[in-house]
């Protein structure tokens, strides 16, 4: 693929022109326009690198090869090839939820193109094993992929609700448009599959750059104990627990995300608890 | 909670941004059993929907304004499943943050389950339409195959019939030449016996000389015939059971003078090898022939094989023949060379007679066709198998004898002509020049002659004259009354009556008809007169019974 053809087909946007690139990546469910209470925030100070997953948003989902999608790793790939095709150095990582981990092993590949990474409701892993608490025990995961088989109409189809365009909200440099959170059935289901059924705490040594985890409360599906295990693995980690509750603070409580991650990058970078 | 929310007959239920419940009707606790709401709207999910409301829903709400139609399940409090369709409306503060959520609640039974059975027609159909992709793409392919399978068995009965056909002509015209030259050697032969009797000089030397080419020519003409009659199936074959690798054996001899220096010669002669009922002489000749035929093969040398073994061929075989053969035990004997081989143009038509792929002069085009006529008329099979370079092997079959086998009669060694006795001979035939032929023949030699065009005039001449002693005819006779049937009934007549057959045209081409009764004898056409005497004399003092 060209470089061309990897920012189109990754539907990728740059925003912003001045300092360091700030990469964000959406999670599961979503796309890039989850991300559009951050984006303001950041657009005068950084070179803003945003892009969706095969298969979401408005991203290309043709010829989806089940086989090669059904690990992380190919996500993480993915997001190798938008960093070449953009020629990216030092980026500045934000990855929620099953992004934190893509991210994170992004970075074990080619830690050269990378400052830090800002982890949002992270997890290696959402099974529970016998002394770690993932979330999740096996069977409840198999009723959610289960029903996800089923694609009963409604999840992941049009459920977009109509952008009204908030009067009170600054306009963004580049319009986010209405196509708000499609995702493809199969690349759905393929993707909770490789989200919720492996297992990555094995790699969360390998990471040699620096990492902020941002734990929100009550998160049913990164659980506090999810986030102090990363940061026990992850060497050096800073760990910072929101008053947001839920899994998408940089939505439900974004003014306090957008502290918490402007706190981090600002910082010289040395680890602190 | 206002008094209106109350009587509406849906759920209201309102929530803080993370979910915290801070309003609810009683309608909606009234669906779920409960006296009051938990916590937290999250609490009234199970596991699905709670990932649903983080990972969809909450995104969904605080990016957007409303959602609408989403389906989701809620938690009953005996721990069932209510299903619901919810709309919400988010309400934010003078920041723009999310404040509230609020939630109208509907019953979704009814929809779940139409849902339900849509996806699980939706499944059917598409395995239909996939079984039936797959039929249609084995369809093609069996199609293809059944028209395949067709055109070869129209192509191997085109075969078979061009070569009854061929058989029927050259039958035909064989018979015809037969009579003629039966007239032809015998005028010659009595040129030949007056021309001994006459002083020796140059005239009558030349003349010898001329009569002596005319009975050469007339003789290879009676053999050429004969060949000819093979092909058709309708020469006289005395079959007896024999045991074919006495018959291989006793002719290596003769196959080592054939094959000459350069070919070696190899039999395999399979053990306990059945035995097989054919005429002894014409399965030599057959064999014969493949063997020259493989020696022309090799002009360079090489080897030639031949095996015996027993074998069986299975319904399904036999089946796919365009002339059939019974399915059962047989004796095959293999003759195979490694010479030049044969093309697929030439394969298929090596049965006929005259087609040769020798120089003109060089062979006759008639051995493969005896081989034919021979085995067919055996109640045998025979298939070619060749390759352009790698050599042919012609397997020939022939149905296993289970009957005991009879010792084969001592030949009688050659009796020089002796003259008759004066006995009286009725000659049965119904072409008159043969028949007038015959008779002259017979006077010449001293017999007493009398005749008959067909069984009928034969058995009233039989009843008239006492004093006939020897029935000389024709095997097939005009009026439906044959030469078999017409000795059967003289001989009830005449117990003591012998009969001698002769060769003819046979209407019907199968086995059973041509074969001659046991112990009986028969002169082939043409004849000589030497050949007519002797088999009279063999008839007359011959040991044999006739019963």
């Amino acid at each position: 693929m060209t470089k061309a053809e990897t920012l189109s087909r990754f539907n990728v946007r740059v925003i912003g022109t001045n300092g360091p690139t700030l990469m964000l990546a959406h999670g599961f469910g979503c796309d890039q326009s989850m991300w559009r209470y951050v984006v303001p925030a950041f657009q005068d100070t950084h070179r803003i690198v945003l892009f969706d997953y095969i298969g979401h948003g408005k991203a290309d989902a043709t010829d989806f090869d089940v086989e090669r999608y059904s690990t992380l790793r190919a996500y993480s790939e993915d997001v190798l090839s938008i960093c070449r095709a953009l020629d990216l150095v030092n980026v500045q990582f934000v990855g929620h939820s099953v992004s934190a981990t893509i991210g994170i092993l992004a970075a074990i590949e080619e830690p050269e193109r990378f400052d830090r990474l800002v982890l949002v409701g992270p997890s290696p892993c959402y099974i529970n094993d016998d002394a770690y608490h993932g979330g999740f025990t096996r069977s409840q995961l198999d009723e959610l992929l289960g029903f996800l088989e089923e694609n009963p109409l409604g999840w992941s189809q049009t459920m977009a609700p109509a952008i009204m365009g908030n009067q009170d909200r600054p306009a963004l440099a580049q319009e986010l448009e209405a196509s708000f959170c499609r995702t493809d059935p199969r690349v759905a289901k393929s993707f909770a599959r490789a989200t919720f059924l492996t297992d990555h705490r094995a790699d969360l040594q390998r990471l040699r750059k620096p990492s902020l985890i941002l734990q929100c409360s009550q998160d049913v599906i990164a659980p506090q104990s999810v986030g102090d295990y990363m940061h026990d693995q992850l060497r050096d980690s800073t760990l910072v627990t929101l008053q947001a509750t839920g899994h998408c603070p940089h939505l439900s409580a974004p003014d306090e995300t957008i502290a918490a991650i402007r706190a981090y990058l600002q910082d010289d970078g040395r680890p602190h608890h | 909670m206002s008094e209106l929310s109350s009587d509406l007959p849906c759920g209201d239920i309102t929530t803080s941004v993370g979910g915290t419940i801070t309003g609810v009707n009683s309608t909606l606790l009234r669906w779920l059993g409960r006296s009051h709401a938990p916590t937290r709207f999250q609490d009234l999910l199970n596991i699905v929907g709670k990932i649903y409301y983080e990972t969809h829903l909450v995104p969904h709400l605080t990016v957007g304004e409303h959602i609408e139609e989403v389906a989701l399940d809620l938690l009953h409090a005996d721990g069932s499943s209510v299903p619901v369709l919810l709309n919400a409306q988010v309400l934010r503060a003078s920041t723009g943050q999310v404040e509230s959520i609020r939630y109208a609640v509907f019953p979704a039974r009814e929809r779940r389950r139409f849902e339900r059975e849509l996806i699980a027609a939706r499944r059917e159909a598409d395995q239909a339409n996939r079984k039936l992709s797959e039929l249609n793409l084995t369809l093609e392919e069996r199609v293809k195959h059944e028209v395949a399978e067709r055109l070869k068995t129209e192509a191997a009965l085109r075969q078979a019939q061009k070569m009854e056909a061929l058989g029927q002509l050259t039958g035909g015209v064989a018979h015809d030449f037969n009579n003629l030259l039966t007239v032809v050697l015998g005028g010659l032969d009595s040129v030949s016996r007056f021309l001994e009797n006459t002083e020796v000089t140059a005239e009558s030397a030349r003349a010898r000389r001329a009569t002596n080419m005319g009975l050469q020519g007339a003789r290879s003409a009676a053999a050429l015939t004969h060949r000819l009659l093979a092909f058709a199936r309708q020469q006289p074959l005395d079959p007896k059971p024999i045991e074919v690798n006495r018959v291989v054996a006793s002719m290596s001899e003769l196959l080592r003078r054939t094959l000459g220096e350069s070919i070696a010669l190899e039999t395999v002669l399979g053990g306990g090898l059945w035995n097989t009922e054919a005429d002894e002489s014409q399965l030599q000749n057959a064999i014969l022939n493949l063997a020259v035929n493989a020696r022309d093969a090799m002009p360079k040398g090489g080897l030639l094989t031949i095996e015996t073994a027993n074998t069986a061929l299975d319904e399904r075989y036999v089946s796919s023949l365009a002339l059939s053969v019974p399915a059962g035990q047989y004796v095959c004997i293999t003759v195979t060379d490694t010479g030049f081989g044969m093309d697929a143009e030439t394969l298929e038509r090596v049965f006929e007679p005259f087609f040769t792929t020798k120089e003109a002069g060089k062979g006759t085009g008639l051995g493969l066709s005896q081989v034919y006529g021979f085995v067919r008329q055996s109640g045998g099979h025979v298939k070619l198998y060749s390759e352009i370079a790698s050599g042919t092997s012609v397997k020939i079959y022939l149905p296993r004898f289970t009957g005991t086998e009879k010792k084969d009669p001592i030949s009688t060694p050659f009796v020089a002509v002796a003259p008759s006795r004066g006995e009286s001979v009725l000659v049965v035939e119904d072409e008159p020049l043969v028949r007038e032929h015959a008779i002259h023949a017979l006077e010449e030699l001293g017999y007493r002659v009398h005749e008959a065009a067909n069984a009928t005039l034969a058995l009233e001449a039989l009843q008239r004259d006492p004093a006939i002693s020897i029935l000389f005819t024709d095997l097939v006779l005009p009026g439906g009354v044959h030469g078999e049937e017409l000795a059967a009934r003289a001989r009830a007549l005449r117990p003591e009556l012998r009969v001698l057959f002769t060769t003819g045209y046979a209407r019907n081409s199968m086995v059973h008809q041509q074969r001659l009764p046991a112990n009986a004898r028969f002169l082939s056409k043409p004849y000589t007169l030497d050949e007519l005497a002797r088999e009279l004399r063999r008839l007359i003092e011959g040991t044999e019974l006739l019963s």
